[in-house]
């Protein structure tokens, strides 16, 4: 059965000021309605100002990042629309700055400009215009998806790429997409307004799941618009084709059209950091390491940033391969980001270089990178207030070897009975009484020796 | 004569306090009859008293003392805003529209807001939700609109000079009724930050005074580019007062067929006047004339009907719909209907072309000629009350509608009277030629 998704992908971006007025964009933490005023607010007299240019350059770095053509002449129109946070009773939307791009291999048809609305709250009624204004890319995406798994991807690699531009806003959860889904023999339907990755995927299969159900039974899908219900997980009618919105877009008046020249255009390509894909290719080439490893490596490009850091002072390899198996997997544990870790690639090296002049032992290597992600500062300071650093010497583990020879005594006749295999028995003993600190060479040379004395 | 009044303010003849209070009786006298404001500002006193203690520190104010009435559709800090509709009715402006800005920091006394066409929809001043204002020189007549309580506030001398605003005629109108000066300004001279929409692309704020020095001075000072207002244009305005001597003023043949004879033989003595002054008259042709009215009428619809959005019963107590009269439902209504995406191509964008069109046939004749005259509307303003079927209404913008969809600047000077009725005189200019507008006006002024 064949299976067509596209999507309408918002994202805010990371300017100071909002689109068309000077007021902050810091809606999340500020007071409601205190980053206001006349414009963004639409008081009645009331007009724009011109165009935030970043926001501009930080679509037209998306639109390039995505392979699109850029439009050289641009509109501000008016699309309009009644809802309580939309003070104006209509929402400002560039005509397309980007089109004809591509990202793995699905079609990007446009990418423009838009203004974010206010936040209603349909309980107290209640308007919070603070983030009325904030700029958004919206990326429209051709049906080239085939299946909730593929959605899926195709996300986490434009978050990847939209990430990298440095121009969207890094809070996380900004995200809104809509999905245009259309199964062999259903209807087009639209899922609206989802804001995870996770949702998306969750939508899109409930929805192939209920045209499937409605096929079987005779039943014609409904080419209609429906929102996806979080917490239920599934999608309910909104409106149907004929109920469908007019717009009745026009160019506002109120703003000039927008000339785009080659010159700008040629600034930002310059300024354009390389993308996930060719640094990965570089990362294989240039540090010897493996596709995978590169592949987690470039996931972030702070994370990716400071692998290179880190690769300058120690063996590219092997901090290539503590990277992706410890450091990447406690912090996907942990649900962190490298950048939101606050972890500095000196932080790395240092490890790194105590593990390998062996003043700490490779399970203490381990366990300082899970302190690290909670708490990221020096691990030798870490070492120093937790007594971590490697016991080598035979006279203070001899001791400890003959405690565990004791107390397993079981163990040891199992060894002198040809099992070999008893006696890491033994040096996990060890090693559970000097948190991992013992090196474990030094501990079996004096097990065996003890023993067979 | 205003040039000669702020002399006398200037020189601590005359205060500024006095004038505010000089003209506060004449509104207590005189506008219960009127009705050309709706809210005086009960601080006006106050503020001329500052104004005078800047003169007494001898700071160099352009408008020192003068006293200024302005349309109920621009924002002054402080003061209802209703755009004389019940929509607006308790509307109080937190801002200051830039034109006030500008006009109080060179010393101008606001007294109060002035009546109109309820949102500017209207040639009359009987839409006004605050019921009609009275053509002050000729009381049985309507006074023009929309800046209907602009001009009669300057007309029964109860100002020195007032703001209006003109979309497709708004403050020539009304000034040509009244027997006053108004100019609507290039698009782009005045910033329209503060001033509330009817139409975006064709709205301008432009003065209105008793005579054309008050014209030029105010607009010096309200002129020139805004940063909240987009469309402004990077240029300051500067004015004199000169002859025509040696223009070449052009009328087009197409005005006979469209106008009663009376105003007709009206507009050719001022021709003549003109021609007395050493301006050369000339004959042209404007084919497309007659295409202006549906072309401004459409694209009125569909921006006033997008500007009016805001007004959904959330923020100021009622919903336009449901509470404006029958002209500004009728524009919302048909600009909602015509902006539908199926009839957009027909209608909205076929406007835009003939608009287009028309520019470029005005621009065309201007680039030969100094100036472009004309009578200002096709007719006498009717009486006070009379039923007149919306259709007739429009047509007393089809002279001045021009301007507005070029975008270049139109004047209006008293010409004469009809019946004790006044008819005024229209000049037109290129972009940004307000200067010959204004001296054309001065010549006609100088006249009377
Ligand atoms: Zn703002």
């Amino acid at each position: 059965m064949k299976v067509m998704i596209g999507f309408e992908i918002h994202e805010q971006l990371k300017t100071q000021q909002k689109l068309f007025c000077e007021c902050s964009t810091d809606y999340m933490h500020a007071e409601p309605n205190t980053n206001v005023c006349e414009i963004c607010t639409g008081m009645p007299g009331a007009k724009p100002m011109p165009l935030n240019e970043k926001a501009l350059d930080a679509v037209i770095a998306i639109a390039l990042m995505l392979n699109c053509d850029i439009k050289r002449e641009v509109y501000i129109q008016r699309k309009h629309y009644d809802y309580p946070d939309l003070p104006n009773g209509y929402q400002r939307t560039s005509t397309p700055i980007g089109v004809n791009g591509e990202l793995v291999g699905v079609r990007i048809w446009e990418v423009h400009l838009e203004e974010d609305p206010g936040k209603y709250d349909p309980i107290t009624g209640r308007v919070d215009y603070n983030r009325c204004g904030v700029p958004l890319v919206e990326i429209v995406t051709a049906p080239d998806i085939s299946s909730a798994e593929h959605a899926r991807e195709f996300l986490k690699e434009l978050r990847k790429v939209l990430e990298y531009t440095g121009v969207v806003r890094e809070e996380g959860g900004t995200m809104r997409v809509d999905v245009n889904i259309s199964i062999e023999g259903g209807a087009r339907v639209e899922i609206k307004n989802i804001n995870s990755i996770k949702g998306v995927y969750r939508a899109i299969k409930f929805e192939i799941a209920r045209q499937q159900n409605l096929l079987k039974r005779g039943i014609k899908v409904k080419r209609e618009t429906r929102a996806f219900l979080e917490e239920q997980m599934i999608t309910k009618a909104m409106r149907t084709k004929e109920e469908a919105q007019d717009y009745r877009y026009i160019p506002d008046p109120d703003l000039l059209p927008i000339f785009i020249t080659q010159e700008r255009i040629e600034k930002i390509k310059q300024s354009l950091p390389e993308s996930p894909f060719e640094k990965e290719k570089r990362f294989i080439k240039q540090y010897g390491i493996d596709a995978e490893t590169a592949k987690v490596l470039a996931s972030e490009l702070e994370l990716a940033n400071a692998f290179e850091e880190v690769a300058k002072h120690v063996d590219a390899r092997i901090a290539a391969l503590w990277i992706k198996d410890e450091l990447k997997r406690i912090l996907n544990y942990n649900d962190l980001t490298f950048k939101q870790s606050g972890i500095k690639a000196e932080h790395i090296v240092e490890l790194i270089k105590m593990m390998q002049s062996k003043e700490i032992t490779q399970k203490t290597a381990k366990k300082i990178m899970e302190i690290l992600v909670k708490n990221p500062k020096s691990p030798k300071e870490i070492v120093k207030e937790l007594g971590l650093s490697r016991i080598a010497d035979k006279e203070s583990l001899e001791k400890i070897v003959e405690e565990a020879i004791n107390e397993n005594k079981k163990a040891v006749e199992d060894y002198l009975n040809g099992k070999k295999e008893a006696l890491n028995f033994i040096v996990g003993a060890v090693m559970r009484k000097t948190r991992g600190r013992a090196d474990a060479k030094i501990v079996l040379e004096l097990i065996k020796s003890k023993i067979s004395a | 004569m205003i040039k000669e009044k702020l002399e006398k303010i200037k020189n601590q003849e005359l205060s500024a306090k006095e004038n505010v209070e000089n003209f506060l009786a004449k509104i207590e006298e005189k506008d219960d009859e009127i009705n050309a404001f709706i809210e005086i500002n009960k601080k006006a006193v106050e503020e001329a008293k500052k104004v005078d203690e800047e003169i007494k520190k001898g700071r160099n104010l352009k408008l020192a003392g003068l006293v200024f009435a302005i349309k109920s559709n621009i924002n002054v800090k402080g003061l209802r805003a209703t755009c004389a509709s019940k929509t607006l009715e308790n509307y109080v402006s937190t801002y200051d529209a830039t034109v006030i800005e500008r006009l109080k920091k060179e010393g101008a006394i606001i007294i109060g807001m002035t009546n109109m066409d309820e949102f500017a929809c209207g040639s009359s001043g009987e839409t006004s939700y605050f019921g009609p204002t009275l053509n002050p020189r000729a009381k049985e007549r309507i006074p023009g609109g929309s800046s209907s309580g602009s001009a009669a506030a300057v007309a029964g001398e109860m100002c020195d000079i007032a703001l209006g605003s003109d979309t497709g005629g708004s403050i020539r109108n009304p000034a040509s009724h009244c027997g006053v000066f108004g100019l609507k300004p290039t698009y782009g001279l005045v910033s329209r930050y503060g001033l509330i929409d009817l139409a975006m692309s064709l709205d301008q704020i432009g003065p209105i005074s008793s005579d054309v020095y008050g014209v030029a001075v105010a607009l010096e000072v309200i002129g020139g580019y805004d940063v909240r207002d987009n469309t402004t244009l990077k240029y300051k305005p500067k004015y004199e007062l000169n002859g025509v001597e040696n223009y070449t003023i052009a009328y087009a043949k197409e005005f006979e067929e469209i106008c009663d004879k009376r105003i007709y033989s009206e507009f050719l003595k001022g021709l003549r006047i003109l021609e007395n002054k050493g301006a050369k008259i000339v004959e042209i042709s404007l084919p497309n004339l007659e295409k202006g009215l549906p072309a401004y009428y459409l694209i009125n619809f569909v921006e006033f009907f997008s500007a009016t959005r805001k007004f959904d019963g959330r923020r100021y107590g009622y919903r336009i719909e449901e509470v404006c009269g029958k002209e500004v439902l009728r524009r919302i209504l048909l600009g909602k209907y015509i902006s539908q995406k199926e009839y957009s191509g027909k209608y909205y964008k076929k406007a835009l072309r003939f608009r287009n069109l028309i520019r470029e046939e005005i621009l065309k004749a201007l680039s030969n000629v100094d100036l472009i005259a004309s009578p200002v509307t096709p007719k006498l303003p009717h009486k006070l009350g009379e039923e007149i079927e919306p259709l007739e209404m429009y047509k007393y913008d089809i002279l001045t509608v021009i301007a507005n969809l070029a975008g270049i600047p139109a004047g209006v000077a008293p010409l004469s009277k009809i019946n004790n009725i006044p008819v005024g005189i229209q000049f037109q200019a290129k972009p940004l030629e307000e200067q010959k507008i204004i001296n054309a006006m001065h010549a006609v002024g100088e006249e009377k």
